[in-house]
This record gives structure tokens, C-alpha cells and sequence, in this order.
């Protein structure tokens, strides 16, 4: 399969992928390792406001170069509750395959996991 | 640029030089073009290559050159098998016996007679890919006309015990066996008259010979001295009528060539083999590294590992520009599937497609064995690092 460039370059990269630690961090997760795509998302808080963002994913390289470049573009308040783009958007950003699209669901659903837990909290 | 290692010699292998040169002779003007069914001196000397050619690749599978039928390929030569078969034993009977892991180029012909009315019976192998002849046995019926196994697996390299599958078609008297050789002729000595095959697929380009040519081979002795195939094809008669078209004698040379440089080259056999063997240490060292396929009962050249923790479609695309690779998962569209040989074989959907098939060849270096397990290390690391696994 042929990625486009961003996609390349935020799956080679996937700079934000790790974990947070510490009382400010909140959780969220979506999808299954067994079906083939798992996305988690910790998000730190402060006044209302994501400060930092990391990933964990377990997918194909949409997956995380999406994953990397949303928590890449996180910092805001936490009141909007949404992904930093619309699923369409990120879509055409990264050149998803119409088949693949599901998989930035699991991303969403996983990112507004952890905001609903710091919404909370 | 540096180009990537390549480890994918299961799928195609590069053309031996002496095989390009020997082709490029029959392309000009000066060379051999002519059509070799053609009555003048260009087409005598194009007709004298092809049986050169037919002699050596039957010298190569201990098959008589009579019984080489020339094809474009293994995918032809398995559909004229099936289908050629299917349509002159018709009145005999209507089942097909096939294994569940044999190569699409076998299993679409049989789902297509399907369509058609035919009963086909899939057989199971064990967890290590090994279809036993005992099974073969239990799946003959009376209207049984064909079995169709292949001797190497395209994607694990388990080798069948094709002479002990011969034993029982013989047996049952009416069940011809076909055999797809496209992976294990050159790689492992083949004698197409001890196994007790009908019928045997062949290919070129696995063996460091051209694209677009193959052979297949129908035994016109002993207990096959009777096989007999309706052509698909027709116009011009060639192949004794069974496979009509122009011979492309530059391919069929090659091919020739290729398979007397196997025979040659059979000591590299064993040079491959310890490099697989480092292969599989270097990345066994990894953990989380599953062997599929019977490792005894193997083919040298192909190696096929599943990898815990990693998903199938970013490893491939994590060893991008450094290792050429097939993974275990096949392209629908822009989702991968699962390879159905590993879920045949037991493993689940992930790591059926979180698997890599490494092909070693002739070119492969010590080197090229290193650089892989680096490549393939640092991917599965970083992977499973993302994963948190």
C-alpha cells in the first residue's frame, strides 16, 4: 500500500507515543489488539486546559501516524470534547482509504474517552 | 541510493546472467528468432533450443522431455492441469481433492468448477502445514478423477510427502495427482517418475529464469501413460494440441538454462540453509517470535515468522526502503486479510498477519542475512514501543 507523505512521516516519527503518569492524567482507550486496531490516549489536565497528550496504538500506519499527529495538536480546553479535526477531516488530511475509516472512530472514541474522564473528574 | 535487502526470492528471483545472455541470443537478427514451427533453416535452429530447452528442464524433475508441455507460466499450467483434467474426466466422476493451503493459482481453478457443479474437498493440514497421505485416503470417493497438492508451500515452505499421496492415487486407480512445483523445483531434488505424480506445475522465474514462462509436465509413463487433458487453448496445434500458441523460444531457453543451473548449483542448498538458520536465531533473539510451518520438514530458502505485539501492515511499512519482505497478509483493496495458509495452520488473525516470509536465493549474502535482522529488530522494537506492548 502506498501512504501519503504526512502519513509516512508521522508514522516514522510517532513522536507523541508513550504514556503520562500523575494525578493531572486522564484515559481513554478503544478498540481490540485481537481485531486488529487499539488506540489509548492520556491527556494531562490543568485548569481546564490539555497541557500534554500521549498515545499508545497497536494498528496500521494511519493509526498512528493519526494518533501521533492528534496528540501533536491537543493543547486547548478540554470543554470541546472532540478530536482537534472532525474524522472527515483527518481523513482527508491523511489520505485514509474509505475502507480504513473506522479505524479514526476507534482514534475518536479513544480521545473522547479521555476527555470525558477529565471532564469528571 | 542503496536499495533494499531482498529477501522475497519466493516470489521472484532475479535472472542469472548467463540465463539473460543466452536469451538475448535468440531476440536479433542474429540470433535464433524464428518461429520454431516455422519449415526453413531459422525455424529448424529455434526449434533445436526448444527441445534443448524441453530436455533440460526434464532432466531437472527426472520427467522424459516428451512429457514437458510448455505454458506461460505455474498459473497456466496449474489451470490446464485442473481444468484440462475437469473437462476430459467429466464422465468419470465430478470430486477433486485440494488442500486448504495450497496457492490460489490451484484453489480458484477448483472453486470455479464449483460454480460449475463440482464437489471439492479441502483438506486441513496439521498445526506445521504437513497434509498427510492418510487424509488423502479417507477423502477419496469412487468419482474422485483428480488431486491436486502441492509439493513446497508458497508461503511456509513445508515440504508434502508427495511419493506417499502418489501411493494412494495409485491405489484408488482413478484419481490422477497433480503437483504444483512452482516452489520446490531447482530448491530440492525432484523425480517426477518415483513420485507418482500425473501431472506437474512448473515455473521459471523461481528458479533465476524468465517471467512469463513455465512448463507442465503429464507423464507418459507408467501408471500415467494413460493421463489425458482437453486443452483450454486452441489455434495452431502446438504442444501436441494441448497448448496452442507460438512457442516463445528466448523464454523457453531461459528456462532451460535455469534448470541446468539448478542441478548445477545444488551444493548452494546447504549455504542457504545455515543462513536461514542464522536468519531464524538472529531473530528469535527478539522474543515473541513464532516459527510457522514444520521446521524439519522444510525447504531451505524460506523462512516464515509471526511477530507478537506488532501489527502486520506497519511492520511491512516500518521496513520500508531497508528490507523487501511478503508479509502474511494479503491486499484486499486497501485492507490486509489474514494469510489463510497461517489461519489454516491454527494461528489467529493477528498473528497470522503480523507474520513475515523471508525467501533467500542464490545472491544472498551473510550480509544481506545481518541486515535483515537488524532492520526486522528495529522495527518490531519500536513497534511493539508504540503498541505498549
Amino acid at each position: 500500500m502506498k501512504y501519503s507523505e504526512l502519513t509516512l512521516r508521522y508514522f516514522e516519527t510517532a513522536a507523541g507515543a508513550g504514556m503520562l503518569t500523575g494525578s493531572e492524567v486522564h484515559r481513554g482507550a478503544a478498540g481490540s489488539r485481537a481485531r486488529g486496531t487499539w488506540v489509548q490516549f492520556d491527556v494531562q489536565v490543568a485548569a481546564g486546559d490539555i497541557r500534554a497528550a500521549r498515545f499508545l496504538a497497536f494498528g496500521c500506519p494511519h493509526t498512528i501516524a493519526v494518533s501521533a499527529w492528534v496528540v501533536e495538536h491537543a493543547a486547548g480546553p478540554v470543554a470541546g470534547g472532540a478530536l482537534p479535526e472532525s474524522v472527515q477531516e483527518l481523513s482527508e488530511r491523511f489520505e485514509v482509504p474509505a475502507e480504513k475509516r473506522g479505524r479514526l472512530l476507534i482514534i475518536e472514541d479513544a480521545w473522547v474517552g479521555a476527555l470525558n474522564a477529565a471532564l469528571q473528574r | 541510493m542503496n536499495r533494499p535487502v531482498y529477501l522475497d526470492h519466493a516470489a521472484t528471483t532475479p535472472i542469472d546472467p548467463r540465463v539473460a545472455a543466452a536469451m538475448a541470443q535468440c531476440l536479433g537478427m542474429q540470433g535464433e528468432f524464428g518461429n520454431p514451427a516455422s519449415n526453413h533453416e531459422f525455424g529448424h535452429a529455434a526449434a533445436t533450443l526448444v527441445e534443448q530447452a524441453r530436455a533440460q528442464v526434464a532432466a531437472g524433475v527426472g520427467a522424459a522431455p516428451r512429457e514437458v508441455i510448455w505454458t506461460s507460466g505455474a498459473t497456466e499450467a496449474n489451470n490446464l492441469a485442473i481444468f484440462g483434467i475437469a473437462r476430459h474426466y467429466r464422465e468419470y466422476g465430478r470430486h477433486i481433492v485440494t488442500a486448504r493451503t495450497e496457492h490460489k493459482a490451484v484453489l480458484d481453478p477448483c472453486r470455479e468448477l464449483e460454480r460449475h457443479g463440482w464437489r471439492v474437498t479441502y483438506l486441513a493440514p496439521d498445526g506445521g502445514g504437513v497434509v498427510h497421505a492418510d487424509q488423502v485416503a479417507a477423502a477419496l470417493r469412487p468419482e474422485t478423477v483428480l488431486v491436486s497438492i502441492m509439493q513446497v508451500n508458497n508461503e511456509i515452505g513445508v515440504i508434502q510427502d508427495i511419493a506417499a499421496i502418489g501411493a494412494v492415487c495409485a491405489r484408488h486407480g482413478g484419481a490422477r495427482l497433480h503437483v504444483d512445483a512452482a516452489q520446490s523445483a531447482g530448491k530440492i531434488a525432484i523425480d517426477f517418475a518415483a513420485l507418482g505424480a500425473d501431472l506437474m506445475s512448473l515455473s521459471a522465474h523461481k528458479v533465476y529464469g524468465p517471467k512469463g514462462v513455465g512448463a507442465l509436465l503429464l507423464a507418459q509413463r507408467g501408471r500415467g501413460a494413460g493421463t489425458q487433458l482437453t486443452a483450454l487453448q486452441f489455434g495452431g496445434g502446438q504442444e501436441r494440441g494441448l497448448r496452442a500458441g507460438t512457442v516463445p523460444t528466448h523464454q523457453v531457453v531461459g528456462m532451460g538454462l535455469a534448470f541446468a543451473l539448478a542441478r548445477a548449483a545444488a551444493p548452494e542448498i546447504e549455504r542457504i540453509a545455515s543462513l536461514r538458520e542464522r536468519l531464524w536465531q538472529g531473530l528469535a533473539s527478539l522474543g515473541g517470535t513464532l516459527r510457522n510451518g514444520d521446521a524439519v520438514r522444510s525447504v531451505p530458502h524460506i523462512l516464515n515468522v509471526s511477530f507478537e505485539g506488532v501489527e502486520g501492515e506497519s511492520l511491512l511499512a516500518a521496513l520500508r526502503g531497508r528490507l523487501a519482505v511478503s508479509t502474511g497478509s494479503a491486499c484486499s483493496s486497501a485492507l490486509q486479510e489474514p494469510s489463510y495458509v497461517l489461519r489454516a495452520l491454527g494461528r489467529d488473525e493477528v498473528l497470522s498477519e503480523s507474520s513475515l516470509r523471508f525467501g533467500l536465493g542464490r545472491f544472498t549474502s551473510q550480509g544481506d542475512i545481518d541486515a535483515a535482522v537488524a532492520a526486522v529488530t528495529e522495527a518490531v522494537l519500536r513497534l511493539r514501543r508504540i503498541a505498549g506492548a
